[in-house]
């Protein structure tokens, strides 16, 4: 099972890290979940494959009940993203499904009707949690062409989906990144290889540079917080992407 | 064997975790309560002594209880494990069921057989599932005499307090306290038994 750590509180507005499956199978990637609270209303960000739904929901239910997610987040259309979609929706047939417009009719493959998705335009939306509004952020190309990130400025988060990602080997899979030029290597050949667009990149780099971030949430890896979310952007901007090999 | 959807089983496993987690808030709460009651029997002296013996009982009773609890909550998280397994049988079984409405000659006998199998898959599940509520139930059942054996300290604890002396007041308090908290607990193990009774069948 995995573990839910909350990594930023203030009163009813939280954020849950569901993280690290001891007894995930080796073949399965390893994925963070994210929820965001704000009094009783609960997103849950990137929900995971149907392979782990198993392990998340049970993560989930030890400190939170799953019965107040009413959104789900879905960065992008990859089945380690989304394909629990179907099984969320056995538990509430009502929870809604926020995602580009561009995966609207790909994604219901996985579970769902045209009731359950409330698609994102290109430019991004707010999307209501509780008291909060939450900011779809466009991180196109980066790597799927309809993509986005989730900002809070209240908790001054952004979950970064894919962008940030780490294939993390054991031993050096904290929840946090503690050092920076360590970790990095770890995320480098990922983002060569599957981030497509330089062009996208910079504009990616420019938009969220724009943005107040105490904590850069991934999909995959650790958490960038502090100085590190700085020392990222600036190397992702450095760094020649859609380029087979180093 | 009469089914209920994985999904109302997933629910209904929900319901049973969320009152678990209440008790296990709740027997946390009594474990410190017993020790506050152990220090005020301690300062009552010799007038208190059987109300001292009674708040060692209740303490190991809480400690106990939250074991017990931490058990049932590691079997509802294996359930959860099996119901996904239904979950996903349960899809395929859809969608082949709508290819055999679709399907002709061989099509169709291939996916009969397909069906046959995937029913038996299912099967397993069922009793996989019905194995653990079972255990389930039983647990639920012994950890409704151990919070009765809890409700019969307290008790005890009350009429222990009325020779306190000086600290009866004091003591009748405590005792009160326990008394309710406790009676909180049988009230969610009454939700717990509520639910499992529920349980597929």
């Amino acid at each position: 099972m995995k573990t839910a750590q909350v990594i930023f509180e203030d009163g009813d507005h939280k954020w849950l890290a569901i993280v690290r499956d001891p007894n995930r199978p080796s073949y399965l990637v390893d994925t963070n979940e994210y929820l965001v609270l704000a009094g009783d209303d609960a997103i849950l960000l990137d929900p995971g494959g149907g392979e782990v739904f198993s392990a998340v929901f049970s993560a989930l239910s030890t400190v939170f009940d799953p019965r107040r997610i009413s959104k789900l987040f879905a960065s992008h259309q990859d089945p380690d993203v989304i394909s629990s979609l179907s099984m969320w929706l056995e538990f509430n047939p009502d929870i809604k499904c926020y995602l580009s417009w561009l995966w609207g009719s790909f994604v219901p493959h996985f579970g769902g009707d045209a009731e359950t998705f409330v698609t994102i335009p290109d430019g991004g939306m707010d999307i209501s949690v509780g008291s909060q509004r939450l900011q779809a952020i466009p991180a196109h190309y980066l790597h799927s062409s309809g993509n986005f990130n989730l900002y809070d400025s209240g908790a001054k988060i952004l979950f970064s989906g894919d962008i940030g990602a780490a294939l993390l080997p054991p031993g050096e899979d904290g929840l946090f990144v503690e050092n920076f030029d360590r970790h990095i290597r770890h995320a480098e050949a990922f983002h060569r290889r599957w981030m497509g667009s330089e062009r996208a990149k910079r504009d990616w780099c420019a938009r969220v540079s724009r943005l107040d971030i105490d904590m850069l949430c991934p999909q995959h890896g650790a958490i960038y917080r502090g100085d590190d979310v700085r020392r990222f952007i600036d190397w992702f901007g450095q760094l020649e992407v859609g380029v087979l090999g180093a | 064997m009469a089914v209920r959807g994985a999904g109302d089983e997933l629910r209904r496993i929900v319901h049973v975790n969320e009152e678990i987690k209440s008790v296990v808030a709740t027997a946390f709460k009594i474990n410190l309560m017993a020790m506050n009651a152990i220090f005020l029997a301690k300062r009552a002296g010799q007038t208190a002594l059987g109300f001292g013996v009674l708040s060692n009982e209740l303490r190991r009773f809480a400690t106990d209880l939250q074991q017990q609890m931490a058990a049932l909550r590691e079997m509802t998280y294996g359930s959860v494990g099996t119901v996904t397994g239904m979950l996903k049988q349960t899809q395929l079984n859809r969608v082949l069921g709508r290819a055999h409405a679709e399907a002709v000659g061989v099509g169709r006998k291939l996916i009969d057989e397909f069906l046959r199998g995937h029913s038996e898959v299912m099967l397993q599940h069922e009793e996989s599932l019905a194995a653990l509520n079972r255990r389930l139930t039983h647990m639920i059942a012994d950890t409704t005499q151990l919070v009765e054996l809890g409700s019969v300290l307290a008790r005890s604890a009350k009429i222990e307090a009325a020779y306190g002396g000086a600290f009866s007041v004091s003591l009748m308090q405590v005792s009160s306290d326990f008394e309710r908290t406790i009676g909180e607990i049988q009230r969610s193990l009454e939700t717990i038994s509520k639910h499992q009774s529920q349980e597929v069948r």
